[in-house]
């Protein structure tokens, strides 16, 4: 599913009033899945609105220092959706292989092969669960509310410089570190 | 890799623009702090940190995408994808194996065989994911990935 494009957005836009737009588009596409995605039959629904929760959510863990304080916990609770959904789409992909290697593994493994099958159909029904209780925890929360609150608040303009996070990056070369890294693979694999 | 690390400075008013350079190089680094045995199937955490710090780069490159010169961010990003595709390919096989792992512990005696045979085919997926995700963390390497996300935070923001 391809995110929707955000118009409007131009280097010299403030990040807070940038970030306020693209947030606001990607919650909207969230939505957009509900309430196709409650239903555990529509698996593919639930696949596209877990990539949509992702979106969000690395929006939110970027920018939400330019906003109120519950921009931060919803890059949480996104985290925790996105989570649940992601164990649901694991299922969704291990349950075909599994059915797939019944129809070519020897006779003595399939009832051990189906039993896998039932186990993790009954894991994807609770996990589905999970996720569907989570959603209508969000709207009881009144989420989407909360989360244009946070939008409209601009904090950190005034804030005493020395509650800022020191800078986290590193001088050191990450990249050639790699370089032997992967070196080293290689002369593992032909010694 | 529970998170990435905050963006310094990043307030309201500081310009979209420079604020892109920020955090793509912010993250560009943390990519490639996470590179270090990746190749290394006995620890399957290598591969999901850094397939996540590969996440939270192309993230950036796409909420960021008005501030950089399009056909060098074009290209940037089709690799920053290549390698999030090899990557995904290598740690697909790696959860699978360790779910089915759990499973087979736990299941009778003679299920077990059988599931280890699922195990046993996941295992071949998983070398060739791995083969594959060499081949893209080599190309990257050749086509100096780390100095264009240089270049396109420069020219983003300075």
């Amino acid at each position: 599913m391809k995110a929707r494009r955000v118009d409007g957005l131009n280097p010299e836009l403030g990040i807070g009033e940038a970030a306020a737009r693209i947030v606001r588009m990607r919650w909207d596409e969230v939505r957009g899945f509900v309430p196709r995605a409650l239903d555990a039959r529509k698996r593919r629904a639930a696949h596209d609105m877990r990539i949509a929760v992702k979106r969000l959510r690395y929006v939110l863990e970027v920018t939400s220092p330019v906003f109120g304080p519950h921009a931060a916990e919803a890059a949480l609770q996104m985290r925790s959706l996105q989570d649940v959904l992601g164990k649901v789409h694991d299922c969704d992909v291990l349950i075909p292989l599994v059915r797939d290697r019944i129809g070519r593994a020897p006779d003595s493994d399939a009832e051990a092969l189906w039993a896998l099958v039932a186990h993790l159909q009954a894991r994807r029904a609770d996990l589905h669960a999970r996720f569907v209780r989570r959603w209508a925890e969000l709207e009881a929360e009144n989420f989407t509310a909360q989360l244009h609150a946070a939008l409209e608040q601009r904090p950190g303009t005034d804030r005493p410089a020395g509650e800022r996070r020191p800078d986290t990056m590193t001088a050191a070369d990450p990249a050639g570190e790699m370089r032997r890294d992967l070196a080293d693979s290689t002369a593992r694999r032909t010694s | 890799m529970a998170r990435g690390s905050e963006v310094a400075g990043l307030e309201p008013e500081v310009p979209f623009g420079v604020a892109a350079a920020r955090v793509l190089r912010l993250r560009s680094e943390e990519l490639w702090e996470q590179a270090g045995g990746v190749l290394d199937t006995s620890d399957i955490e290598r591969v999901h940190d850094m397939r996540v710090a590969t996440r939270r780069l192309r993230a950036v490159l796409e909420i960021f995408e008005a501030c950089f010169e399009p056909e060098a961010h074009a290209a940037v990003l089709g690799d920053v994808k290549a390698l999030a595709d090899a990557l995904g390919e290598r740690r697909d096989p790696d959860v699978q194996i360790a779910a089915l792992m759990r499973y087979r512990d736990r299941a009778a005696e003679a299920d077990r065989p059988g599931v280890q045979g699922l195990i046993d085919s996941l295992t071949e997926v998983q070398e060739k994911g791995n083969a594959k995700l060499e081949r893209a963390l080599t190309k990257a390497l050749r086509s100096d990935l780390h100095g264009r996300l240089e270049a396109l935070a420069q020219e983003a923001g300075g």
